[in-house]
């Protein structure tokens, strides 16, 4: 029978996190122990309890899960200064809470653990990448709606959006073409100008230009030259996989997050990627939101997320 | 299972918090004791959250709180009810009388752990404050739970309309589904009709099935008839404003409570997805301890 226990351990600045460590009834000791790290705001166990089919999964596995809060989260030790969502997502999408990752790994190596899988949704993604890039005992991440933005730049959404996010806006629109209700927002100033003349922009002039070549965005330019694309995440991306990291990169197909990766990442930095498309498996999971919040997407997550497991570490499927 | 662990120092004071796991039936439920160290308090309360996600975007109001009474020198239980947090089982199977029954486990754990308690207030929000006043009149009426007599309740936003707060809910399924699909694909009665025939509709990632449904979609969830509970009673509207109307169903609560008082505190609704952080509801928090105060509600 698997168990649970309530654990805690410090952060480097000592303050207290709690987490449960789950085992399975038969722990698999040829496996590496896996954490998920929180998403956002949220305490350890995700948006809609999304880590608790998760864990069930790799518990029945044969893997060790540690769920934990970080500072200033969940019932975990220390307080935020930050007084909007947006700033806490921020600093979280630049490595602030890496530390506490790599000291969730100090607490299970105490446990005998030596290798490790990290995973966790959009923040919690990005966090295990980080984290990653320093702690080389991580083989493989486990990532749902990996960003590779910055959401400081929300403050001016309209600026960053993608080519699939304007054609899904201009769909929106033209479905509301004949709308009183929506034609009253627009001439009330309720509507969002700045979207509207995007897609406008990119109907009337953009589509006629031919494409330009996607590029890797230039570090040494200004940061608002930059656009929103993390900084941080390619090289931490490609550190990973050079050392022969395995990542499974799974979206949700109503979340603006693949396209981000694609138009931010994936297509700039196509010919560097290519060396290393066998270590990342992708999935879209059709018509999901950010936070699979349908237990039917909830399952494919974690059907997928099973058989990645399964290709990586086969003694598992005994 | 227990977890042992170092005592937190905080400015206020020492204080011990303790994770733990305990069975209600065959449903094993977290919890988490905040305690002052070194010390025999005789008041405790017990934290009750909201349902669903509104759990979540509340936690640290509740963890805050928690820490603030602690520090006052109360024993505080914060528990995850069936199907929520860290908690065993499903939100599809809970009920009103399975939160109920969970409640009542947790005040047996928090018996057992601190022996020294007398005297247990209960503080929840939104559904959890109604969890909270339907179990204190229950108790005050069977002459059960003999430590919640005499002891304080506090009601922050609690659902009275049961049938609109099921509305409510389901508005969260039907944004869900305008968002993914374009659409509504199936209408608020067509998503009743599925839940009346044994299914299960999805709230923000939450199963809401039969026994919820017809246990919370009353119109009269929580009565606002003369009480038995015989504590001070505190009912507190959450207003975004100063300016926002005073509520009359809650006025009416809490004059419905023989020793009831009427508050309102000034917050943005935190339980919900939000542009600011709450790390603590400043003003909810205060609200609620002056009042505790006033009523020398000591160690």
């Amino acid at each position: 029978m698997s168990s649970v226990e309530a654990v805690s351990f410090t952060n480097p600045a000592g303050l207290r996190l709690f987490g449960t460590l789950h085992q399975p009834a038969e722990p698999d000791a040829s496996l590496p122990a896996v954490v998920l790290l929180s998403p956002g705001v949220k305490m350890r166990v995700g948006p809609g309890r999304l880590y608790v089919p998760l864990t069930d999964m790799l518990i029945e596995l044969g893997y060790t899960v540690l769920r934990f809060d970080f500072f200033g989260l969940g019932d975990s030790e220390g307080e935020l200064e930050e007084r909007q969502l947006v700033d806490v997502y921020n600093h979280i999408e630049v490595g602030r809470y890496v530390g506490d990752t790599l000291a969730a790994l100090d607490f299970l190596r105490t446990r005998g653990h030596r290798r490790f899988i990290v995973g966790g949704l959009c923040g919690g993604a990005i966090t295990a990448l980080l984290a990653a890039e320093r702690d080389s005992s991580i083989e493989a991440l486990l990532s749902l709606g990996m960003t590779v933005t910055l959401a400081s730049n929300a403050a001016t959404p309209a600026k960053y959006l993608s080519a699939r996010e304007l054609e899904s806006a201009k769909r929106h629109y033209l479905r509301k073409i004949a709308n009183p209700r929506a034609w009253r927002s627009f001439l009330t100033f309720k509507s969002n100008y700045g979207v509207i003349w995007r897609v406008i922009k990119r109907e009337l002039f953009e589509r006629k230009q031919p494409l330009p070549e996607p590029k890797p965005p230039d570090a040494s330019a200004p940061p608002e030259q930059r656009g929103n694309a993390n900084p941080l995440f390619p090289k931490a991306f490609f550190t990973f996989l050079e050392r022969g990291g395995r990542a499974l990169l799974l979206f949700s197909e109503k979340d603006r997050l693949h396209g981000e990766y694609q138009e931010k990442f994936a297509l700039p930095y196509a010919e560097r990627l290519k060396a290393h498309m066998t270590q990342i498996h992708q999935h879209i999971v059709a018509n999901a939101n950010h936070v699979l919040s349908l237990h039917e997407w909830q399952r494919e997550m974690v059907e997928v997320g099973k058989r990645w497991l399964l290709s990586l570490y086969p003694v598992a499927a005994r | 299972m227990t977890a042992c662990l170092e005592p937190l120092r905080t400015d206020g004071g020492t204080l011990t918090e303790t994770p733990l796991f305990f069975q209600r039936d065959d449903v094993r439920l977290f919890c988490m004791l905040h305690a002052p160290e070194d010390a025999q308090p005789r008041n405790a309360f017990v934290l009750s959250h909201p349902f669903a996600e509104e759990k979540l975007w509340s936690h640290r109001v509740f963890v805050s709180l928690a820490r603030a009474l602690a520090q006052r020198g109360h024993v505080v239980l914060r528990f995850d009810y069936t199907g929520a947090g860290d908690s065993a089982g499903s939100t599809a199977e809970a009920s009103m009388e399975t939160y109920l029954a969970d409640l009542s486990a947790a005040l047996r754990v928090l018996a057992e752990k601190h022996p020294s308690v007398q005297s247990v207030g209960l503080i929840g929000l939104r559904l959890g404050a109604t969890v909270c006043a339907l179990f204190a009149e229950r108790a005050a009426v069977n002459g059960e739970h003999a430590f919640l007599r005499g002891a304080p309740l506090i009601l922050w936003e609690p659902v009275i309309d049961g049938e609109a707060y099921f509305q409510e809910i389901l508005r969260s399924n039907l944004s869900t589904q305008l968002a993914v699909y374009g659409k509504v694909v199936e209408n608020r009665e067509k998503l009743q009709e599925k839940i009346r025939a044994g299914g299960v509709v999805n709230v923000d990632g939450y199963e809401v099935g039969r026994p919820l449904f017809e246990s919370v979609a009353v119109p009269t969830l929580l009565p606002l008839s003369r009480k038995a509970h015989d504590g001070p009673a505190l009912v507190v509207q959450v207003a975004p404003t100063a300016q926002t109307k005073e509520r009359s169903d809650l006025q009416e609560l809490a004059r419905s409570y023989p020793a009831g008082s009427f508050a309102r505190a000034v917050e943005q609704p935190f339980w919900r997805e939000i542009k600011p952080f709450y790390g603590r509801a400043e003003d909810l928090q205060q609200v609620t301890l002056n009042w505790l105060e006033q009523r020398d509600v000591q160690r």
